[in-house]
């Protein structure tokens, strides 16, 4: 067998929450390209009906479920239709979340709600989706889960206090998923950097990308092969890692990057 | 999906290529379609052999290849070893460092002969390779280039009686940050695996304390080559375009662990 065979996620079932635009929308098709058949969540409905015609229009099959992640009812519906359409779920993405209200505020200005509301979208929906999927994943022998964090899980930045504790808990969220169900289930994460998911204003606001090493944005559909290899039999042996795709930004900040002195040794005597 | 990770057209160099990864390494490149060059730093018969015969599979495979035993800290070697590579593969799009010295002895006990001997092998090599190759990716005329360098998990957790391994190991890890900065925006990409405790490894020893290890580590079982060498796959790949200055960690959960 060829070690690209291994890619394939022909016969597999994946689970993408916030699956209707952007990286969710990406990663779906991606993994529908590499034979998987989806089950797509997310809260609006209309475009998980578009996600779901471009999943089928590749030739794969698709099931949208609207769902609010931060609601455990919600959740436990939408797994058991994933189960009651197809039998298993082979592959559970943790993609939906994002800003929330509030996520710029001072740490005086946070309101108790708001801090619930955005650990809740961007840490609890994850462990909800989790727990609700991983029985099915154990009695039937195994299963992936990818959770998808940020730069800000890793570091921090000025007055982003809930978003930052959010994606930083989902880390260490997937170690525990890592240490525990081992090696049945691999659960591993993935970073994106700085990606304006097709916004003129964050790519403005980002400045085009020219403060990260590399010189430019991501696009979302960069994330798609990363979505599959994580998925696929190519990383049997990952578990509890993250992968920061963010064009060298964290292995030196987002310092300008023009800042490289010349600094000679000292003439030996 | 498997058209994006091909690597049809790539030509590789796999230095380390006579040590487990190394190997697993090499042919799994050359099966995504690239051209492999393989290099031994340990010129004894058993590692020649091995590098040989890791040829043979990238032959076998009906790619081009060659075998070649060098000194891995010596400049002039690594700059030979490159310039065959180029001449027989036709150019070099893909650096793997697999470079591999174990070596585990009480620190009061290690002779700093032993320390420069360890770090030599294990970062200078890497390093070597990394600035000569480097160079030819970032000429006006060539299309970029990946290097992937093999860390282990040492890098990242002490050992008792490894103070120079992983002192070495840590270093590749910031190597790689460096040089990927570095570089960023002239098209090369550095990344690197972080391998966890893997069949074939010197450093696992003897049966038990390849035992111990396997009763701490959550799979309860070492990796296969073959499971690192996936990742090598997808960092040589265009797919990986947007990935620099990372290492990416594949040992089963180990570091997950308090």
């Amino acid at each position: 067998m060829s070690v690209l065979d291994k890619l394939s996620l022909s016969g597999k079932v994946a689970v993408v929450t916030g699956a209707g635009r952007g990286l969710g929308r990406a990663m779906a098709l991606a993994l529908a390209d590499a034979g998987a058949d989806l089950v797509l969540t997310a809260r609006t409905q209309s475009q998980l009906e578009e996600t779901a015609d471009l999943v089928r229009a590749g030739g794969r099959t698709a099931l949208w479920v609207s769902c609010d992640i931060t609601d455990s009812n919600s959740v436990h519906r939408m797994i058991e239709s994933a189960i009651s359409e197809y039998g298993h779920i082979d592959i559970l993405v943790n993609n939906a979340g994002g800003a929330t209200a509030g996520m710029g505020n001072t740490l005086t200005d946070i309101a108790d709600e708001e801090w619930r509301v955005g650990i809740d979208t961007n840490l609890t929906g994850a462990m909800f989706c989790s727990r609700a999927a991983i029985p099915h994943m154990i009695e039937q022998g195994g299963g992936k889960i990818i959770n998808v964090t940020s730069g800000f899980g890793f570091r921090a930045a000025r007055d982003n206090f809930i978003y930052t504790s959010a994606k930083a808990g989902l880390v260490n969220f997937t170690h525990a998923l890592a240490m525990t169900y081992a090696p049945d289930i691999q659960s591993n994460l993935i970073a994106p950097g700085l990606f304006p998911h097709g916004n003129p204003a964050m790519s403005e606001f980002w400045r085009g990308g020219k403060y990260t090493p590399m010189g430019r944005l991501g696009e979302d559909e960069e994330l798609g092969p990363l979505v599959v290899l994580l998925a696929s039999g190519l990383t049997s042996y990952m578990n509890g890692q993250a992968i920061v795709l963010d064009g060298g930004g964290l292995a030196g900040g987002h310092a300008p990057t023009g800042f490289a002195p010349v600094v000679p040794l000292p003439e030996a005597s | 999906m498997r058209d994006q990770f091909s690597l049809d057209g790539k030509r590789a160099l796999v230095i380390g290529a006579s040590n487990a990864i190394g190997r697993a390494i090499a042919v799994a490149l050359a099966e995504a379609g690239a051209d492999v060059a393989v290099a031994t730093t340990t010129p004894s018969k058993g590692e020649v052999t091995a590098a040989n015969s890791c040829a043979n599979e990238i032959w076998a495979l009906d790619r081009k290849g060659f075998a070649q035993a060098i000194e891995a800290a010596d400049e002039a070697d690594v700059s030979a070893l490159i310039e065959r590579t180029v001449g027989e593969l036709g150019g070099i799009e893909v650096l793997v460092n697999a470079h591999d010295l174990p070596f585990a002895k009480p620190a009061p006990e290690t002779d700093f002969a032993e320390w420069r001997r360890v770090i030599d092998a294990n970062l200078g090599g890497p390093f070597l390779a990394s600035k000569a190759v480097g160079q030819r990716m970032m000429a006006h005329d060539h299309p970029g280039g990946s290097v992937i360098n093999v860390a282990s998990v040492l890098g990242e957790r002490g050992l008792a009686n490894g103070a120079a391994y992983c002192s070495a190991q840590a270093g590749v890890l910031n190597l790689t940050r460096a040089l990927a900065l570095e570089w960023a925006r002239d098209g090369v990409r550095v990344n690197a695996i972080g391998a966890g405790w893997t069949e074939g490894m010197a450093m696992v020893g003897d049966d038990e304390s390849r035992a111990k290890l396997e009763r701490y580590l959550p799979y309860r079982r070492l990796a296969r080559p073959d499971e690192i060498a996936g990742i090598a796959v997808y960092l040589a790949s265009d797919v990986s375009a947007y990935l620099t200055g990372q290492v990416v960690w594949v040992e089963g959960g180990a570091l997950s662990h308090v």
